[in-house]
C-alpha cells in the first residue's frame, strides 16, 4: 500500500448516517404493508406445482387423443352402417330386377 | 459469492435491529460516496434495509447478508447515479479540478481526493470506493459488481493514476496540500 493510497483509504473511510437512521429503518419496516410469506417462493413447492401441471396436461393430452380415436372409431361405425344399408337397397333392387326379368 | 452455511440466519439469534446497526456505517458510505449527497445517500441506504428486512429468510449468515448489502447498495447507487445525471457524466481527464485556493492543509487532502473520485465514472467510482472504503481485493470486487476480474484491476489502476495525477496537479497549485512522499 503506497502512501497515496492510504491517502484514499483515509479520505473514503467509512461515515456514519444520522444518529437516528437505525429507528428511521425500523419505523419505516414496521410501516411497510406485511409481505405475506407466498407458499410458491419455496422452492420445492414450485417444482412440485411444476410436477403437478405437468401431469395434468400429459393426462390431458392422453385424454384427448382417446377421445378423438373413439370419435373416429363411431365414425367408421358409422360409416361402415351406411355403407351396409345402401348396399342391402341395391341387393334388393337388383334382385327385383332379376325377379322381373325372369317372370 | 460467500459460501451459504446450512443454518439460516434467523438461526444465529441475529435481530434485523442489530444487523441495521452493524451495517448502518458501510450501507451509507458506499451510497454517499458514490451519490455525493447525503439525504440521498440515507434514503438510498433505508431502501437498502428495507429490502434486505424483506429478503431476511433468505440470509444464510453473516457473510451472506454482508455480501447481499454490499452488492446491493454499490448496484442500487450506480443505478441512481446513473438516473439522476446531477451532473454531466465527465471523464476524469475532463473534471474540473477542485479549487486550489481551499486546499490549505493536509485536512483539505482528503476533500480534494473525495472530489477527484466523485468525478470517475461511475464504474470506477463504484471500484476506488470498494476497494479503499471496503478494503476488498479485486476478485471480491470483481463478484459484486459482476465484471471480469482483469477489468477491475485494469479500471483501478487506471483511476488510481488519473488521481495522482489529477491531485498532483492541484497540489501544485496549493502549496499547504501535502501529499506525502512514495
Amino acid at each position: 500500500m503506497t502512501p497515496f493510497e492510504d491517502e484514499l483509504r483515509s479520505a473514503l473511510r467509512r461515515r456514519e448516517p444520522s444518529p437516528d437512521f437505525t429507528e428511521r429503518v425500523l419505523a419505516r419496516v414496521a410501516a411497510a404493508p406485511v409481505r405475506r410469506a407466498s407458499g410458491v417462493s419455496q422452492p420445492w413447492i414450485r417444482w412440485v406445482a411444476a410436477m403437478a401441471a405437468t401431469l395434468v396436461l400429459a393426462a390431458g393430452g392422453l385424454e384427448y387423443r382417446h377421445y378423438q380415436g373413439e370419435r373416429a372409431k363411431s365414425q367408421v361405425l358409422l360409416a361402415v352402417r351406411i355403407a351396409g344399408s345402401k348396399l342391402a337397397k341395391a341387393q334388393r333392387k337388383v334382385q327385383m330386377l332379376s325377379h322381373r326379368s325372369s317372370s | 459469492m460467500p459460501r451459504r452455511t446450512a443454518a439460516p440466519l434467523a438461526a444465529g439469534g441475529l435481530d434485523f435491529a442489530s444487523l441495521v446497526r452493524q451495517h448502518q456505517s458501510m450501507v451509507f458510505s458506499i451510497a454517499w460516496h458514490l451519490l455525493r449527497d447525503r439525504a440521498v445517500a440515507e434514503e438510498l441506504a433505508q431502501d437498502v434495509f428495507l429490502s434486505l428486512h424483506q429478503h431476511l429468510a433468505e440470509m444464510e449468515s453473516p457473510e451472506h447478508v454482508l455480501y447481499w448489502l454490499r452488492r446491493v447498495t454499490t448496484n442500487r447507487a450506480l443505478d441512481e447515479a446513473r438516473r439522476r445525471q446531477r451532473r454531466p457524466m465527465v471523464s476524469l481527464e475532463s473534471a474540473p479540478e477542485p479549487v486550489a485556493v481551499t486546499l490549505t492543509g493536509d485536512p483539505m487532502l482528503g476533500t480534494a481526493l473525495r472530489k477527484l473520485v466523485a468525478a470517475l465514472p461511475e464504474k470506477s467510482r463504484a471500484i476506488v470506493v470498494l476497494r479503499y472504503q471496503e478494503d476488498l481485493d479485486p476478485t471480491e470486487i470483481a463478484r459484486v459488481l459482476a465484471i471480469p476480474v482483469g477489468t477491475v484491476k485494469s479500471q483501478l489502476q487506471r483511476a488510481l493514476a488519473l488521481l495522482r495525477e489529477k491531485l498532483t496537479r492541484v497540489a501544485g497549485q496549493a502549496p499547504g496540500l501535502s501529499l506525502g512522499k512514495e
